[in-house]
């Protein structure tokens, strides 16, 4: 059946093309509401036709033309409204500057990782920088023999004390303070004695993650590692492991994740290789549970930490970690 | 440590190619920086152009004094024509040639046919350094007489290699050896290993050796062993060569043996000048106090009683573990050797290293701990190179020891590999891969192998062995706990609020050092770093302000700096006082800094307490304030509770008061307040007057003054009414005169 050009005794079409010539061609508000009360007014042939209609799809025609003249009229009320041209008026300036301030980039990505690893239910614990000789070595499975905890290459505040040489010694802390099961994140300033380049900086930052619980194994620690760069760098990582040593973990791990630029396909960035090195990471070693009073037949976890500046600069392709600490504000603008 | 394939080869025999072989290490063993090609460039056929040569003619240039015209027999029929520099060879010698088209190792371009001084050369007579094989450039190689001319050099020499860079962790000493690692690659990849090098010559005599240790916890064990008639001269090519490619340099053949075998098997050794030893006696003991010697590198070293000494029969002749001594050092002359292949503490070594600042080859390796099982086959194999390379007859032998520790016991859990990895790894296989890398399972009782004894000593680190062969078949998954809602402390969100206010109001964040100069109230380091970096801050103003003046200095329009970080006050106890600290500095001065201080306990609803919180103009004009927020935030409140500021209307009104110069607007609001009540809701000042009409010594401050009740309209005379109670206040305490 032919689409009614007349439904309920009026002419649709004719009306709607009166009806939209008299909203586009009204010149001003009162000439807008004229067209209103004439085409949708109570006494308009609209409205009385809409009384008298009976079937449902007229009331539906109908309707849908009022919604049109509805529309048509809003749109030529806004347009109505809006300044008049005036030649003297540029609107390219740029508006009243008002100044603002920006957050550090490592603020910006420590903010991402404890809100990543909120998300995933750990708490964030603030450590010590500077922290006892214990809590950073001793307990930590670090004995004397260990390089790290030579003067030439640690800072040391007295022969009790070191400004910390990685965030670990937030696992003891928090460890001694509460009762497993403990799921921390850590971060925050760590401090090496190495000489000042463009890669090293004797001050920079790590992030430290912590899982104690009853059977936390190489395999959670390997999909969370996944979780985490997933979350951060965004797509999908691969995360793969190597064996290595740390004083803290049995058995440890080295972690890669696929290159983010390339997604494991080689580039500059990876140095051809496809991966990116994060960090190192294990199980906890049970002399670290006994040294803070759990029980490693009981108890087990993860532990891992990664430096989160070259991140940064990888992430925003800085060339220099001094960049960092210079605070330069033409640098520090731009993010 | 630098591994030259070669010589791993020679050890362990792995069908693999090299670069699969470093993948499989990476993965299971240890860190392979890279693999780095050596000598003569192996590529296109260009070893088959370095050939051994015959010199048939030899004679003086026509045009040239310094240069050497000889024709070469290099297997071709017709000899070649070479021009040489050098003149420590003449006709008849056997000599190495590169030809045209060969490419020498560093080299760009290719090997020439060259005209010098008008002469034709084709080709080169080459030195052992311009293959790599030495650092003398003195002269050319001059080879045995039993080589045929036009042999492959390649057959002769070792012209190329690849060397594996390794990086091995603090847990493998067993890794710092060629050895080492040859057994770690035929356990990842089922090659076979030959048995260590090194056999016993037979022995010339049965002199005694005069070693007396004294203490045996700085040395348990202490073989010696006498060598006479030896000639000290050059090591052989194929020696120089690898202590090249392994990263030392060749001095002469008996001191190259020692560093030889080091490399070899991982155990230092060392060889004295027998006739230099007073008595030909070796005590090991620590050193007297105040105890001087000369080491090798022409150091004077003084010794405390906690260094442990190789003494003769009156003084030291070496730092145990670390150097000798130039007395006793092995010179061209020197005929008798006392060789020494001992075994030192980790911890003993490493203090006196750390305490002398002198860390050499040996004393890394002394440091991690070496097997004192692996001095008699070092004192073994240097034996048989010796008497190989240097003619030596060994005449004496002695181990002296307290008991050489017995190989550690422990309990397999195979149990806990699985508990550990997320993987199920059979038992049988766990007792296998335990197998192959040395260790003895009989049922659960697993006996460590000698060289893995200071790091294998519970069932946990058994599992890292067998799991560290199945690595890369972990899978991934994640914790399975009950979902537990985690938050922000309370510190941590009102720290980034902090940030949020600052950087809202324009500030940039600035990361600064910890580290500031040393002055009176600061905690110095130990050491300093640098005289800049030395003490750790107690505020947050130095380089705060030092990266003002860079920006300055840089031309940047507007300066607006803020750090949020920790500062570090002296305590009582071991540790310092941590307190965190905002700091920032701006552009305009005095007022926009406490505008931000202002803005910022706006934001966290409470009234700046000025007693924490530093707040100055700086000399060069920029407004700096310091708060101190561990002071800042337990005032916060919890909960901003609802008043009722939106019901009943505000009544405005601006009053001005004349009041002494010293009176100030703070005191006056302060003295409203209490007069006034709650329902003086704002006292603002906005202009501060000075002139005639306030009179000498006076000022007009002009205050917004608002008044509201949260329970009912004010009322006319309810606002007079306070206003009047505010003006009679002010009046009384502080002279105030209310300006018409």
């Amino acid at each position: 059946m032919d689409k009614p050009s007349t439904v309920a005794a009026v002419d649709v079409e004719a009306l709607e093309r009166d009806a939209l010539a008299a909203v586009s061609g009204a010149a001003d508000g009162t000439q807008l509401d004229e067209a209103r009360v004439r085409y949708l007014g109570r006494k308009s042939p609209l409205k009385l036709a809409l009384r008298e209609v009976r079937d449902r799809e007229s009331g539906m025609a109908l309707n849908a033309l009022r919604e049109r003249i509805e529309e048509a009229l809003e749109a030529r009320r806004v347009e109505l409204e809006r300044p008049a041209a005036d030649p003297s008026f540029d609107p390219t300036l740029p508006g009243v500057e008002i100044p603002r301030g920006t957050y550090h980039l490592i603020t910006q990505l420590r903010r991402r990782i404890e809100d990543v690893f909120i998300g995933m239910g750990y708490e964030i614990f603030d450590g010590l920088e500077v922290d006892t000789v214990e809590n950073n070595f001793d307990a930590l499975n670090t004995p004397e023999p260990h390089p790290s905890r030579d003067p030439r290459d640690t800072f040391y505040i007295n022969d009790q004390a070191v400004l910390r040489t990685h965030t670990s010694p937030s696992q003891i802390r928090t460890m001694q303070a509460s009762e497993p099961p403990v799921y921390i994140a850590s971060l925050g300033r760590t401090y090496r004695r190495d000489t000042i380049d463009a890669t090293h900086t004797p001050i920079f930052h790590q992030v430290e993650a912590l899982a104690v619980d009853r059977d936390i194994t190489l395999a959670d620690l390997r999909g969370t590692m996944r979780a985490f760069a997933e979350a951060i760098f965004g797509g999908t990582r691969e995360v793969r492991m190597r064996t290595s040593f740390f004083p803290f973990t049995e058995p440890s791990v080295e972690f890669d994740m696929t290159c983010f630029m390339c997604d494991g396909a080689g580039c500059s960035l990876c140095k051809h290789s496809g991966w990116i090195e994060m960090g190192g990471a294990g199980e906890v070693d049970p002399n670290v549970l006994e040294y803070v009073g759990y029980d490693p037949n009981e108890w087990q976890g993860f532990a891992w930490g990664l430096g989160i500046d070259r991140i940064a600069a990888t992430l925003h392709g800085l060339p220099d970690l001094r960049l960092f600490w210079e605070n330069d504000i033409r640098f520090l603008s731009q993010f | 440590m630098k591994v030259p394939a070669s010589w791993l080869r020679e050890y362990v025999d792995f069908g693999l190619p090299l670069e699969d072989l470093a993948r499989k290490l990476v993965f299971t063993s240890c860190e392979v920086d890279r693999i780095v090609p050596r000598g003569v460039p192996d590529v296109d056929g260009n070893l088959g152009k370095f050939l051994v040569g015959k010199v048939l003619e030899a004679g003086k240039h026509p045009n040239a004094d310094r240069l050497q015209l000889c024709l070469v027999d290099v297997g071709e029929g017709e000899p070649r024509q070479i021009v040489c520099g050098a003149w420590n060879f003449g006709a008849g010698a056997t000599v190495a040639v590169a030809l045209p088209g060969a490419l020498l190792p560093g080299a760009e371009e290719p090997l020439g046919e060259a005209k010098l001084r008008g002469e034709l050369s084709r080709g080169m007579i080459l030195s052992e350094d311009e293959v790599d094989l030495g650092l003398d450039h003195s002269g050319i190689m001059v080879l045995g007489d039993d080589y045929e001319p036009g042999t492959p050099l390649a057959e002769v020499l070792p012209l190329t290699d690849d060397v594996l860079e390794i990086e091995t962790g603090f847990n493998r000493p067993d890794l710092a050896s060629i050895y080492g690692i040859a057994r770690e690659v035929a356990a990842v990849t089922g090659g076979t290993l030959t048995a260590p090098p090194g056999r016993d010559p037979e022995r010339a005599g049965e002199e005694p050796v005069d070693v007396r240790v004294e203490d045996f916890v700085g040395c348990p064990r202490y073989v010696g062993r006498l060598f006479r008639g030896a000639t000290i001269g050059e090591s052989p090519h194929w020696l120089k060569a690898r202590l090249l490619a392994a990263g030392m340099r060749p001095i002469s053949n008996v001191v190259d043996v020692t560093n030889y075998v080091m490399l070899a098997l991982g155990s230092p050794l060392h060889a004295f000048d027998l006739t230099r030893l007073d008595e030909g006696r070796i005590v090991v003991r620590r050193a007297h106090a105040g105890e001087k010697m000369r080491t090798l590198d022409g150091q004077e070293r003084e010794l405390t009683p906690d260094d442990l000494v190789i003494a003769d029969a009156s003084h030291p002749v070496a730092i145990a573990g670390i150097m000798g001594g130039e007395e006793s050092e092995v010179r061209p002359e020197t005929t008798d050797l006392l060789l020494e292949a001992a075994n030192f503490d980790p911890l003993t070594v490493l203090r006196t290293s750390r305490r002398l600042r002198l860390r050499t080859e040996s004393s890394t390796r002394w440091e991690k701990g070496v097997d004192p099982y692996a001095a008699e086959q070092a004192a073994i194999y240097a034996t048989q190179l010796f008497v190989e390379l240097a003619g030596a007859r060994w005449t004496g032998h002695t181990d002296v020891n307290d008991g050489l520790p017995e190989r550690p016991r422990v309990t397999l859990e195979p149990e806990l590999a699985d508990r550990l990895s997320g993987l199920q790894i059979p038992v049988e296989e766990q007792v296998e891969r335990l197998e192959a890398i040395g260790f003895d399972v009989d049922g659960r009782n697993v006996t460590v192998p000698t060289w893995r004894a200071r790091d294998v000593t519970r069932p946990v680190d058994l599992v890292e062995e067998v799991v560290r062969f199945r690595i890369e078949e972990i899978p991934s998954t994640l914790p399975d706990r009950p979902a537990k809602p985690a938050q922000l402390t309370r510190e941590q969100r009102l720290r980034r609020q902090v940030e949020d206010v600052l950087v809202g109001a324009g500030f940039y964040e600035a990361y600064t050092w910890t580290l500031v100069p040393e002055a009176e109230g600061r905690i110095p380091l130990q050491e300093p770093y640098t005289a800049e970096l030395a003490a750790l801050r107690d505020t947050l103003e130095h380089w705060l302000v030092e990266s003002a003046r860079r920006n300055r200095n840089a031309g940047v329009e507007r300066i607006a700096l803020f750090e949020l970080a920790r500062v570090f006050l002296p305590s009582d106890d071991v540790l310092p006082e941590e307190r965190w600290h905002v700091a920032g500095i701006v552009d305009g001065g005095y007022s926009v800094a406490k505008g931000a201080v202002e803005t910022l306990h706006r934001a966290f609803h409470v009234e700046p307490d000025y007693s924490v919180v530093d707040l100055r103009e700086l000399d060069e004009g920029w407004g700096y304030f310091e708060i101190d927020l561990d002071s800042l935030f337990p005032r916060v409140p919890e909960v901003v509770l609802y008043e009722d500021v939106i019901t009943y209307p505000v009544v405005k009104q601006d009053l001005a008061f004349v009041v002494d110069e010293r009176v100030n607007a703070g005191e006056l609001v302060e003295e409203a307040r209490r007069a006034a009540g709650p329902e003086l809701r704002e006292m603002r000042p906005f202009d501060v007057y000075r002139g005639e009409q306030a009179g000498p010594g006076k000022k007009s401050i002009a205050f917004a003054v608002s008044f509201q009740s949260p329970e009912r309209t004010l009322s006319d005379e309810d606002a007079a009414g306070l206003r009047r109670r505010i003006v009679e206040a002010l009046e009384q305490r502080f002279g105030a005169v209310l300006r018409a």
